[in-house]
């Protein structure tokens, strides 16, 4: 019997109408200003050490960046739902000393190598879809807020992989898997790459064109519309944090076919990087904003920073702070574009 | 009781009132909500606010308490010109409002509540012995039944009703506002407000009051300011002005010209419910039935239950017993998604909370609760020319303007919003209607379209419920109409038995019964 | 919890099923100390030796300071994730600050100690209020922004040390702060009984505290009724950083060396921990610190028990996580069975 209707909720909509306007009005300007201070980025750095632009460190960069672009991939799908996923990290140690160990409790190096692989592959991907329906089901269905859910997963998947791993790289990587997730190219381009621009590619069409992304959007936009329009919320959800997980696994093949063991410390700060790749390329935390693109983006964007102030022998402990910087400065931007101030 | 409200007059004839507004314009983007309005309040006065749902009293009261400030226009309080007056400025100088959204923080007791933003406390301490007396005082002056040492979330609506008028009269107070203060209190605490309110006018305490009910507007209003679409349109004298001339200003028009002529012809029964009671206690032991063909109606005050029940048969209020059946079919676990598949469909009264995607385009919001059927997709990959082919018909018979259904929805008025709402339920096939609050928050032209709409679905042969808490709109529209009060059936009243006076009634009748039981 | 279960009757009836769960949260954690008090010390003849109780209190009092600064923080509705690395960068800065005026001053050792725990607590509540304004003034998420410190701090330790530790106090602050006992007891039981004890006070009795409740319970209310949200938000993340910076200095006098790895996301994760399975409600506006300081005895109870029965340390992050997710599904279970508003 009010007119709180129009009161309330007239502020929510007058921020979003603001919001949108900024991003119609000024679109072009904000969506070219991440682009454009990656090239500023890799200019200053060219300037600053000329090993910077060669065609071999521009490759290698593109190389790094699948990684963490598959990895920031993962972090914007659960983000969409308003959701985060601290135990990705881990998850990817896990991932790899698992996987290293199937394949090592094969035969190791001499090992079938089809055989070999096929065993990695499935213990990795069933690790990790574990974990993933772990978050998802404490978060949709026990009502865990996702930062407690993946915190404690994230405990969880410390503690595996330093347990089965004893603490130690699993060695006994076959060089069948090595060739397959690192090694191998397509068309001149490494294989990495590949994987990431073709997951990439399916993704953003999972995204965009089919009754899954599009719940996802509307889950993150407004999760109690989403519940009474019949959107099944916790089943996507779920579905949203084992896929996050799916993703992050697959990354963790790739990199443990690259370092060629697998790593109990592999994971380390990457929940941190792939929140900040995702944040920085314009992911909204609010949910419901961010795609592939902006998280391939934030990904380059990490990467090229970190290459820079490598080859520019800026020390690793800067680089922590630079990292921290970048996910404060993404999240006040991220306030920024809602409020349009 | 009813004290004499023609006993006060004004005392101060002479000085300037206590509350003086001139040309207050308030506008959020993309809304006029308040267009150059005066409003004047002599201390010891009760002047009623009145008007629809958008008319502008929340955001008048709002600016009036310091909430937000006008965007233009003068405000005067005792005297001296308010510039920049917050919340807590507008408290200390003796501006109290009583909102219908609570402000109690739910883990604090009552008693911390009353003290919230101004207690007692010497160098950052609390003299919390001090606090519990004054309380306790308070409350036993109050004469409401009322444990200071309560938790706020361990109430129910009308203690926390009570808690939030204590709360505003705990300091001194010379204004004091009241937005709807009776909508869930029985008959006697409504009793004990008014003796209150007389009290406080013989203080000298202005108070603003917000209302639809003619009844308290009768016992209690000095004067009576009608606001129509963000505009005053004229202040009246309560001793003199008659109900019809009020509805009539209310709305800009005759009531009868508002609602659409709606032939009822009821068949089959659609939905029919069994001594259905909610898992949170809002509806107990409900008998209900609806039938195709005809509008049933369900009217009750602000949290009697009448929204959780359809809010229940459509599967989103947990039940805890009873059973409901759809044409003839026993439905256990009730969930929004087979609702929609048995074909029922459900409107929010909340359409920002509950309704819609505001940042996603009109497309998606129409057509995100049909996105099952293989019109919109094929093994779960969307067809969006098939979507948008779809859609943008169904937008244009609802006149939605302008028709680009790629427009965020946070970027319409609540009349088009309704509209992407309305078209939803054309998206798919549905025969089964519950509509939650359907005007509120939305002009008048666009409530017309919307019982236009109603009453399409009703003549095509569906079967629609109403659940409103404006008398007149489910009166009007209604074939049938249940009255709900606390939780239960009060009445189920038929043809000419359809009235404003006995809907009231059964709601004193049923208070009866409670109290005599 | 606690407060949960010193509940009035209040007007409402309960049912059954209510005094159930309350008595089901209510007695979870002790439940769970006394079977682990009473396992362990049935099993290790070493448990309840003085030596080990001794030490066992220590590691809890640590803990109980970080915590009580987590749950205020947590109670006001945020999140702060920084409290480990501020725990190594108040270590850092104390020690060099302390070994530098040792040298320069050449004086009286007093006046060095002093200039070092007022530098260490200084970068305590710098960081503190760095995250503080970023939360309060630009409205960003705690979790994010802290997430962004964490980094950005734990660089700032290693990069002043290198990784290497700090040396070069003056003996008598290892002595009177680290070693010094009182009635048998290390100093550090002192203090965190004395923390408790006066943030207790602060949460019952002081404008503060009841803000922080009240800001929790319900920002909006809070804003109406006159609070000011800003300054007891930073006042609580001020506050998280120098109870940190407290334990930082604690643990740098028992070393006796300033080190770059105390602290760090273990101590942070156990500070959630502790505030959450001490009924903190990560909803906020509600949560007691006496309890949190129970549970953050509880912990170390577990972690030491864990230890003394060889079971592996690496599963011990396992444990961790399950009992954290454990005790927020059980609040978020019976938060919903109970909620009427």
């Amino acid at each position: 019997m009010s007119d709180a209707d129009l009161a309330a909720p007239a502020k929510p909509a007058a921020i979003d109408a603001r919001g949108s306007r900024i991003l119609q009005g000024t679109g072009w300007a904000r969506q070219l200003a991440l682009p454009i201070a990656l090239v500023l980025l890799l200019a200053g750095f060219g300037l600053a050490d000329d090993r910077v632009l060669t065609t071999y460190n521009l490759l290698n960069i593109a190389q790094q960046t699948s990684y963490l672009a598959l990895f920031a991939m993962a972090q914007m799908v659960v983000i969409l739902t308003r959701g985060f996923d601290l135990s990705l990290g881990p998850t990817v140690s896990m991932v790899s000393v698992a996987a290293a160990l199937a394949m090592a409790g094969i035969g190791g190096a001499d090992a079938n190598g089809i055989v070999a692989v096929l065993a990695a592959i499935a213990a990795g991907f069933a690790l990790a879809a574990a974990c993933g329906l772990f978050n998802g089901v404490v978060v949709s269905i026990l009502g865990v807020s996702p930062l407690v859910a993946t915190l404690g997963s994230m405990n969880i998947a410390i503690g595996v992989a330093t347990t089965i791993s004893d603490g130690r790289p699993v060695q006994g990587v076959p060089a069948a898997f090595a060739d397959l997730f690192y090694r191998g190219s397509i068309l001149g381009l490494p294989i990495a790459i590949v994987i990431a621009i073709l997951v990439g590619g399916v993704l953003a069409f999972v995204l965009s064109r089919t009754v899954f992304g599009r719940s996802l959007y509307i889950i993150g936009t407004n999760p109690q519309a989403a519940a009474v329009a019949g959107i099944p919320v916790k089943r996507l959800l779920v579905y949203a944090y084992v896929l996050c997980s799916a993703l992050a696994a697959l990354g963790a093949l790739m990199m443990t076919a690259r370092t060629g063991s697998g790593e109990p410390n592999l994971g380390g700060t990457l929940s941190l990087q792939s929140i900040a790749a995702a944040v920085v390329g314009g992911t909204s935390l609010a949910g419901g904003r961010g795609g592939v693109g902006s998280a391939a983006l934030g990904a380059l964007f990490i990467t090229i920073l970190s290459n820079g102030m490598n080859l520019t022998r800026i020390d690793g402990y800067v680089q922590m702070i630079v990292l921290g910087a970048i996910v404060i400065l993404g999240v006040v931007l991220d306030r920024l574009r809602l409020d349009g101030r | 009781m009813e004290p004499a409200a023609t006993s006060t007059t004004p005392r101060n004839e002479t000085a300037e009132p206590l509350l003086v507004l001139s040309g207050v314009t308030k506008r959020f983007p993309g809304v006029l909500a308040l267009d150059d309005v005066d409003l004047d309040v002599k201390a010891g006065e009760l002047h009623v606010l009145f008007g629809e749902n958008g008319a502008g009293k929340s955001t008048l009261i709002n600016v009036i308490s310091g909430t937000f400030p006008p965007t233009s226009g003068s405000f005067r309080f005792g005297g001296e010109e308010m510039a920049e007056l917050t919340p807590h400025k507008a408290r200390a100088i003796g501006i109290s409002p009583v909102f219908q959204e609570f402000s109690l923080v739910p883990s604090l007791t009552v008693e911390e509540n009353l003290f919230l933003g101004r207690e007692r406390s010497a160098a950052g301490i609390l003299d919390a012995g001090g606090m519990r007396r004054r309380a306790r005082e308070l409350i036993a002056e109050l004469g409401f039944d009322l444990d200071p040492k309560a938790r706020v979330d361990k109430l129910d609506r009308a203690h926390q009703q009570m808690a939030e008028i204590a709360k505003a009269l705990l300091g001194k107070v010379r204004l004091l506002i009241l937005d709807e203060p009776t909508a869930s209190l029985t008959e006697r605490e409504t009793g004990r407000l008014f003796e209150l309110i007389a009290r406080l006018k013989s203080q000298g305490v202005g108070i603003i009051y917000v209302s639809h009910r003619m009844r308290e507007i009768r016992a209690l209003a000095d004067r009576v300011t009608v606001l129509r679409d963000g505009r005053h349109i004229k202040t009246l004298d309560a001793a003199t002005v008659t109900d019809s001339e009020l509805v009539e200003l209310m709305t800009g028009r005759k009531i009868d010209v508002l609602f659409p002529a709606i032939t009822h012809r009821p068949g089959e029964v659609a939905i029919a419910v069994e001594k259905l009671a909610t898992a949170d206690g809002q509806v107990a032991d409900v008998d209900f039935f609806a039938r195709a063909g005809e509008i049933t109606g369900v009217a009750g005050l602000v949290g009697c239950g009448k929204s959780e029940l359809v809010r229940a048969i459509y599967g989103i209020e947990p039940i805890a017993s009873g059973s409901v059946t759809l044409r003839g079919e026993t439905v256990t676990a009730l969930d929004p998604r087979s609702s929609l598949r048995r074909g029922v469909a459900y409107f929010p009264a909340n359409r920002g909370v509950e309704g819609l995607a505001l940042s996603r385009p009109i497309r998606e919001n129409v057509s995100m609760a049909a996105l099952d059927l293989g019109r919109y997709q094929r093994r779960g990959i969307i067809r969006r020319t098939a979507e948008r082919s779809l859609i943008g018909p169904i937008m244009e018979t609802l006149k939605l303007r302008p028709p680009n259904i790629e427009r965020a929805v946070g970027n319409l008025s609540g009349g088009n919003r309704q509209k992407v709402m309305l078209g939803r339920a054309m998206a798919r096939d549905l025969d089964i209607f519950l509509f939650d609050e359907p005007s509120v928050g939305i002009d008048v032209g666009a409530k017309v379209e919307v019982y236009e709409f109603i009453k399409r679905l009703v003549e095509a042969g569906a079967a629609v419920v109403v659940v409103s808490s404006e008398l007149p709109e489910v009166l009007a529209l209604s074939n049938r109409l249940y009255v709900m009060h606390h939780g239960r059936i009060a009445a189920l009243l038929e043809g000419e038995a359809m009235t404003e006076q006995n809907v009231l009634s059964s709601f004193f009748e049923e208070e009866a019964r409670e109290k005599a039981a | 919890m606690s407060t949960t279960a010193t509940l009035p009757g209040g007007p409402g009836r309960q049912s059954g099923q209510d005094i159930l769960n309350l008595v089901l949260t209510v007695g979870l954690l002790p439940v769970l100390m006394a079977i682990v008090i009473i396992g362990t010390s049935l099993m290790s003849p070493y448990f309840l030796g003085w030596m080990n109780v001794v030490n066992i209190l220590r590691m809890a009092s640590f803990l109980a300071i970080i915590a009580c600064g987590q749950a205020m923080v947590i109670i006001a509705g945020g999140f702060d994730l920084s409290v480990g690395a501020v725990v190594a960068l108040a270590s850092v800065v104390t020690a060099k600050a302390m070994a530098a005026a040792a040298s320069a001053i050449g004086g009286p050792d007093i006046l060095a100690i002093v200039i070092g725990i007022a530098a260490g607590l200084g970068s305590g509540l710098a960081v503190g209020l760095f995250n503080g304004l970023c939360v309060a003034r630009l409205k960003v998420s705690g979790f994010v922004v802290t997430l962004g410190t964490m980094s950005a701090t734990a660089g700032i330790g290693l990069l002043l040390t290198n990784g290497i530790p700090v040396y070069g106090m003056p003996k008598g602050f290892v002595q009177a702060i680290g070693r010094s006992q009182i009635l048998g007891f290390p100093l550090a039981i002192y203090i965190a009984l004395a923390v408790v004890l006066a943030m207790a006070f602060v949460q019952r009795r002081t404008l503060f505290g009841r803000y922080v409740y009240a800001i929790g319970g319900n920002q909006e209310a809070a804003v109406v009724s006159g609070v000011s949200i800003r300054r007891h938000l930073v006042g609580t993340y001020v506050l998280s950083g120098g109870l940190a910076a407290t334990v930082g200095i604690l643990l740098t006098a028992l070393v006796g060396s300033g080190q770059a790895s105390l602290g760090g996301d273990a101590m942070m994760l156990q500070s959630i921990a502790a505030a959450v399975i001490g009924g903190v409600s990560l909803r906020g506006g509600i949560g007691r610190v006496e309890v949190v300081a129970v549970a953050a005895l509880f912990l170390t109870i577990l972690g030491n028990a864990l230890n003394l029965l060889h079971i592996d340390s690496r599963l011990q992050p396992i444990f961790l996580g399950l009992i954290m997710v454990l005790a927020v599904a059980l609040d978020e279970f019976s938060r919903r069975r109970m909620s009427r508003v």
